[in-house]
C-alpha cells in the first residue's frame, strides 16, 4: 500500500481556500470521511502480511492524527473568522421589571370573561351617587332597618340632594334599567365603600353585580347560571346551596353558599329575583318582564382562588405579594 | 339573637341535634352559627317577627308541614278603657298601648335558674326579676315590655311626640338624654317616663321595694322607632325589634303570659288591664296566581299544595277563584304586601335547591368597548413593566392639596373614618409616593408601578370623578448589570415607553406639548395631545410635592382613558412606495432657546417635497460650539411614490430644509 506524502501539504492547502463551515465540513469528509484515504487504507490492513501491517497501521495512525489536527486548528480559524463572537449564552439578560396586573383585577377579568360570551354588558357606574340611585329606587325606604346593612360614607354638599359613596353597585343597574333599551343583560363591576374597618372588613372592596331583565326570565334561569359561572370560575364541578335570605332590592332573595374543601359551606354570593317595585320604579312593565340580579365580593373570591388569608394584602402594596400574580 | 340550644330544644319539642336544627334554619332563611351551647341567628331586617322563640316555633313547624304541639300558658283578663289611666295616645306613631297594674306584690322571688340562663346567655342582664320577666315574655312571644315602678307615675299616661323643644329624661343608667321632638314619648303627669321603645327613665323604674307596678306593652309603629335608638346612642334589644316590627296582636297575650309567670314567683292583691288604640291596623290581603309563580319560578306546583304551604306558614284563605287565591295576611308578618313575597314563601318552603335549573341565556349582541380598551391600556402597561397597585382614596388635606395644580375643590366626607383622611383623593399619586417609600423601606430598588381608579372633585352643585391611570418609576440606585453598560432611566426613555404604549394601542397622531399644569411633576413635563384633546401628562416628580415620600429623581405619568378618541372608521390603508429610501444628515448650529419641537414643526409643516420622515440623531454643545449654541445633527429620510430619487433632487430638498432654518430660526450649517 502506497502512503501519498503530500497529502498532509494538500489538505493544508485546501484549507487555506476554505471559507465557510459547510465548505469545511466538505473539505473534512474527503479526508477523514467514509471514503477518504485514511479510512479506506485503515480497512484494507487486514489484506497485508502481518511483518508489513504493523508498519503501515502506525504510519497510517500517524497520518490520521496529523490530519485530525490539522482540520480541528483550521475550524478554529475559520470560527474565528466569521463575524460574530461566541457568547457565554448563560449570562443573565439585562435587568428588566416584570409587570403584572393587580389580583383583583385578574380576578374581576375572570369573572366578566364567563359573563361576556352571554352578551352581557359592562357598566362601570359612578362612585359618589345620590341616595336615590344608591337606595331609594332599590327599594331601601328612607328609615328602613336594610339601611343599616349598609354602613354608608356620606359626603359634604351644600345642594338639597343626599350623596355618598356607593355601598353596592347595584346603582348602577338603576342608571341601566332607566336609560338602556330590554332586554338588559348586564355586569356592573366596581369598588364599593362602607364606613366599618377591621380585620375582615375594608372601607373599599370591589363587587361585580349582575343583573338580567327580560321576558319569562326565572329563578331555574338565575340558578342555571350562577351554577354554571361558579363551576367555570373554580374549574370543577361544584357542591352549590341556595338557601333563603333578604336583599330589598329583590324578592325572593337568596344567599348562595359553596362547598368548599375543609372550610364547609361558605357564603359565596347573594341573589334573587328584581323587586317588582324596583322594576317599576324603572318604568318597566312588569306583566312583561322580569329580572334576576346578583352580586359578589371580589375580594372574596380572589382570597379563595389564590389562597389569601388577609384582606388587607390586597391594599398592602407590598411588591413580594403582587410579584406572585405574574401568571 | 343568640339562644340557648337546650332551651329551644325543649321549647321547639325535638330531638335534632344542635347541628341540625341550625341546617333546618339556616335553610328557611335564618342563617345560624353555633357558638357552645348557643345558636346564633342571623334574622334579617325584614323578619322582626322571627325575633323570640314563638317565632323560631312557627317556622320551624311550618318548615315540617305541622302545627305547634305545645300551647303556651296565659292568665285571662279583662280589658278595660280608662282616661284616668290611658288618657291619650297619638295614633301616628303608636297603635294601641296596653298597661298592666299589678298592686301589693310581696314576697317576689327570683326568676327559676332555667329562665335565668337562658336570658343572660341571649345576652340580656339579669336586672330585677320583674324586669326580667319581661324580657323573658319578649324572648319567647317577641313583644318587648316595659316595667314602671306604679307608686313613682302620677297616672294618667300620654303617648305622644314632646311638644316643646327643650326636654331631657335621665334613663335608667343615669343618663340625662335630650329627648328630641321627633321621639315619641310615654308621659305622666310630672314628665317624660319613657322614650317609647327605647329606654324608660331612672325616675320611674323598678326598685327591690317596689310594691306595685305598671306594664307595659305596645304596637310602636316601626317608621317612628327606626334610627331612634341610634341617635340616643342606646339601641336595646326593644328598639331592635320595634323597628322591625312587633305583632301588633300580641300586647294582651304578653301581658296574660306575663301574669301567669308572675304568679309563680310572687304575691299581690289585684291586677287590671287598660288598654287604648288608635285605630285597628287593617287586616293585610295579598293575592296568589298559581300558575304566574309557576313561569317565575319554572316549577309546577298544585293550586292545593300552595294552600297547604301558606296554610302552614300561618296564612288564613280569604278566597279563591279560577285565576287567583287570596290570603289574608298574618299580622305578625310585616314582610308581606305583595304577590312576589307570596312566591318567595311558597320557594322557601318548596327549597330553593329542589327548583330545577335552565342552561345560561345569553342577551343580545352587545360590544364592551370601554372596558376592551381599558384592559388595552392596562395590559400595556403590564407588558412596559409595570406592576398594578390599588389604593384606598381616603387623603388629608395637606396631600390633596399639595397635589391639585387645577384649583379643585375637595370631595369631603361627613363622616370619614380616619378624621386626618376626610377627603377624596384628586390625584392618585399619594399613594404611588407611598407604595414607592414603603418598598424602597423594605430594601427594593427599582420601582415601577401604576394605578387605575377614579379621582374626584366636587363640582357647584354635585360632584364628579374622572378615571385617571397613573404610574411612577423610581431607581433608587442605577441597574447594575455585568455588561457594564449604564442602563439609563430618565425622562426620555419614559417619553418612549409612553409614546410606544400609545401608538401600539392605535393613536399615531400624539403630539407632545410643554405640560400647562405642573403637579406632581415639575417643569419637565409635557401634556400629550390627540388633536385638541389632552390624553396624558408626563414628566419628572417635584420632589417637594412627594411629602418625603421620594427623595431621589423619580418619574411618572398620567393618562386620561376617558379623554382618548374612540375611532370609529376602519383605518384605510395606502399603497406603499416601491422605491428605496434615502437618507441624508444635516449639522445645524442654532440659538439654545431654541427648542427641538420649533424646528420639527417648521419642518414638518413645511411641505418638503419627498420628505417622508424627521428625527434628531446628536445634540451637542461645548466645544467648538459658540456659548449660548447648540448643535442639531438632523436626519431625514426621502422617498418617492413613483421612482428612485435622483441626488439632485434629494439635494435640492435638503437645500429648502437649510434654508428654512436659516431664515426662521437662524440656524446655522456647521462646517
Amino acid at each position: 500500500m502506497q502512503i501519498p506524502q503530500d497529502l498532509i501539504e494538500t489538505a493544508a492547502l485546501k484549507l487555506k481556500s476554505v471559507h465557510s463551515e459547510a465548505e469545511f465540513y466538505q473539505l473534512r469528509a474527503e479526508y477523514l470521511g467514509k471514503k477518504s484515504f485514511v479510512v479506506n487504507a485503515f480497512s484494507k490492513l487486514r489484506d497485508l502480511q502481518s511483518d508489513k501491517r504493523v508498519n503501515v497501521a502506525k504510519e497510517l495512525n500517524i497520518l490520521k492524527n496529523n490530519l485530525t489536527k490539522l482540520f480541528e486548528t483550521s475550524l478554529e480559524e475559520i470560527e474565528g473568522k466569521s463575524d460574530y463572537k461566541k457568547l457565554d449564552v448563560s449570562l443573565p439578560a439585562e435587568p428588566f421589571l416584570v409587570g403584572s396586573e393587580h389580583p383583583i383585577t385578574k380576578i374581576s377579568q375572570k369573572i366578566i370573561n364567563y359573563f361576556t360570551p352571554l352578551n352581557y354588558q359592562i357598566f362601570s357606574g359612578n362612585e359618589i351617587e345620590t341616595d336615590f340611585y344608591n337606595f331609594e329606587a332599590l327599594n331601601f325606604p328612607e328609615n328602613h332597618p336594610a339601611r343599616q346593612m349598609h354602613d354608608t360614607f356620606y359626603l359634604n354638599s351644600s345642594s338639597k340632594t343626599e350623596y355618598l359613596l356607593r355601598t353596592h353597585t347595584s346603582n348602577t343597574q338603576v342608571h341601566a334599567m332607566l336609560n338602556e333599551d330590554l332586554p338588559l343583560y348586564m355586569l356592573s363591576p366596581g369598588r364599593v365603600f362602607r364606613c366599618d374597618s377591621d380585620t375582615t372588613h375594608l372601607p373599599m372592596f370591589t363587587q361585580i353585580e349582575g343583573l338580567v331583565v327580560d321576558e319569562d326570565v326565572t329563578f331555574g334561569d338565575l340558578k342555571g347560571v350562577l351554577i354554571d359561572f361558579l363551576e367555570d370560575f373554580f374549574n370543577e364541578k361544584m357542591e352549590v346551596r341556595f338557601r333563603p335570605s333578604y336583599f330589598p332590592f329583590t324578592e325572593p332573595s337568596a344567599e348562595v353558599d359553596i362547598k368548599f374543601g375543609k372550610q364547609g359551606w361558605l357564603e359565596i354570593l347573594g341573589c334573587g329575583m328584581v323587586h317588582p317595585n324596583v322594576l317599576n320604579g324603572c318604568n318597566i312593565d312588569t306583566k312583561k318582564f322580569r329580572g334576576f340580579a346578583f352580586g359578589m365580593g371580589v375580594e372574596r373570591l380572589a382570597m379563595l382562588y389564590y389562597g389569601v388569608a388577609d384582606i388587607r394584602e390586597f391594599y398592602s402594596s407590598n411588591l413580594e405579594f403582587l410579584n406572585q400574580f405574574l401568571s | 339573637m343568640r339562644i340557648q340550644y337546650s332551651y329551644l330544644k325543649n321549647f321547639l319539642n325535638t330531638n335534632l341535634s344542635q347541628k341540625k336544627l341550625s341546617d333546618v334554619f339556616t335553610q328557611v332563611g335564618f342563617e345560624c352559627e353555633i357558638e357552645g351551647d348557643l345558636i346564633e341567628f342571623d334574622i334579617t331586617p325584614n323578619r322582626g317577627d322571627a325575633l323570640s322563640l314563638r317565632g323560631l316555633e312557627r317556622e320551624f313547624y311550618a318548615y315540617q308541614s305541622k302545627k305547634p304541639s305545645q300551647k303556651i300558658e296565659t292568665s285571662s283578663l279583662k280589658l278595660s278603657q280608662d282616661k284616668k289611666v290611658i288618657n291619650q295616645i297619638d295614633g301616628s306613631g303608636c297603635g294601641n298601648y296596653h298597661l298592666m297594674l299589678v298592686k301589693g306584690l310581696q314576697k317576689i322571688k327570683n326568676l327559676d335558674s332555667k329562665k335565668r340562663s337562658f336570658l343572660e346567655s341571649a345576652g340580656i342582664p339579669l336586672i330585677n326579676p320583674l324586669v326580667d320577666l319581661g324580657n323573658y315574655v319578649m324572648l319567647e312571644l317577641g313583644a318587648p315590655m316595659h316595667v314602671f315602678d306604679l307608686a313613682k307615675l302620677t297616672l294618667p299616661i300620654n303617648v305622644r311626640f314632646p311638644q316643646d323643644k327643650n326636654n331631657s329624661v335621665t334613663v335608667i343608667g343615669g343618663d340625662l338624654k335630650d329627648v328630641q321632638q321627633s321621639s315619641l314619648t310615654i308621659q305622666d303627669q310630672s314628665g317624660i317616663q319613657a322614650i317609647a321603645g327605647i329606654i324608660g327613665s331612672e325616675a320611674s323604674s323598678v326598685s327591690l321595694s317596689t310594691s306595685s307596678i305598671a306594664v307595659e306593652a305596645a304596637f310602636f309603629r316601626p317608621e317612628v322607632i327606626v334610627n331612634q335608638a341610634r341617635k340616643y346612642g342606646l339601641a336595646t334589644d326593644a328598639s331592635h325589634r320595634f323597628e322591625r316590627g312587633v305583632d301588633p296582636e300580641l300586647q294582651q297575650p304578653a301581658l296574660e303570659r306575663y301574669l301567669f309567670l308572675l304568679d309563680q314567683i310572687a304575691k299581690y292583691d289585684s291586677v287590671e288591664l287598660y288598654y287604648s288604640y288608635s285605630k285597628k291596623t287593617k287586616k293585610k290581603k295579598v293575592k296568589l296566581d298559581v300558575a304566574r309563580f309557576n313561569k317565575f319560578s319554572s316549577l309546577n306546583l298544585k293550586t292545593s299544595k300552595a294552600i297547604l304551604i301558606l296554610k302552614n306558614l300561618g296564612f288564613r284563605l280569604h278566597a279563591k277563584s279560577e285565576k287567583n287565591i287570596t290570603f289574608n295576611i298574618p299580622s305578625h308578618r310585616f314582610d308581606i304586601s305583595l304577590e312576589e313575597d307570596l312566591y318567595e314563601e311558597l320557594l322557601r318552603s318548596y327549597g330553593y335547591d329542589n327548583i330545577p335549573i335552565s342552561k345560561p341565556k345569553a342577551g343580545p349582541i352587545t360590544n364592551n368597548k370601554r372596558t376592551n380598551a381599558l384592559g388595552n391600556l392596562r395590559l400595556g402597561l403590564v407588558h412596559s413593566g409595570f406592576k398594578e397597585l390599588m389604593h384606598m382614596p381616603f387623603v388629608s388635606r395637606g396631600s390633596f392639596h399639595q397635589l391639585n395644580s387645577n384649583g379643585w375643590q375637595p370631595a369631603e366626607l361627613q363622616n370619614p373614618i380616619n378624621e386626618n383622611e376626610p377627603l377624596l383623593r384628586g390625584s392618585l399619586f399619594r399613594s404611588l409616593f407611598a407604595a414607592v417609600n414603603s418598598n424602597i423601606k423594605k430594601g427594593h430598588m427599582s420601582i415601577k408601578v401604576f394605578e387605575a381608579g377614579n379621582v374626584f372633585k366636587k363640582e357647584k352643585n354635585d360632584f364628579s370623578q374622572l378615571l385617571h391611570f397613573s404610574g411612577i418609576v423610581y431607581h433608587h440606585e442605577p441597574p447594575q448589570t455585568w455588561s457594564q453598560r449604564v442602563l439609563v432611566y430618565d425622562f426620555f426613555s419614559l417619553k418612549a415607553e409612553i409614546s410606544k404604549l400609545l401608538q401600539t394601542l392605535g393613536m399615531q397622531n400624539i403630539e407632545f406639548q410643554k405640560a400647562s399644569s405642573l403637579a406632581p411633576f415639575n417643569e419637565n413635563a409635557l401634556d400629550i395631545y390627540i388633536g385638541k384633546q389632552k390624553i396624558a401628562v408626563m414628566g419628572e416628580i417635584d420632589l417637594s410635592v412627594t411629602e418625603k415620600l421620594i427623595k431621589k429623581q423619580a418619574y411618572g405619568f398620567v393618562i386620561y382613558p376617558d379623554k382618548i378618541p374612540s375611532s370609529s372608521v376602519n383605518p384605510k390603508i395606502v399603497k406603499t412606495s416601491k422605491f428605496p429610501l434615502s437618507t441624508r444628515d444635516m449639522n445645524i448650529v442654532l440659538n439654545k432657546s431654541i427648542s427641538y419641537e420649533e424646528v420639527k414643526s417648521l419642518i414638518s409643516l413645511a411641505g418638503i417635497k419627498h420628505l417622508v420622515s424627521f428625527n434628531l440623531i446628536d445634540i451637542f454643545e461645548g466645544k467648538d460650539i459658540p456659548k449660548g449654541f447648540v448643535s442639531m445633527t438632523l436626519r431625514s429620510t426621502f422617498q418617492s411614490k413613483t421612482k428612485s430619487l435622483l441626488e439632485s433632487e434629494i439635494n435640492s430638498s435638503m437645500q429648502m430644509m437649510l434654508k428654512l432654518l436659516e431664515k426662521r430660526l437662524n440656524a446655522k450649517i456647521r462646517s
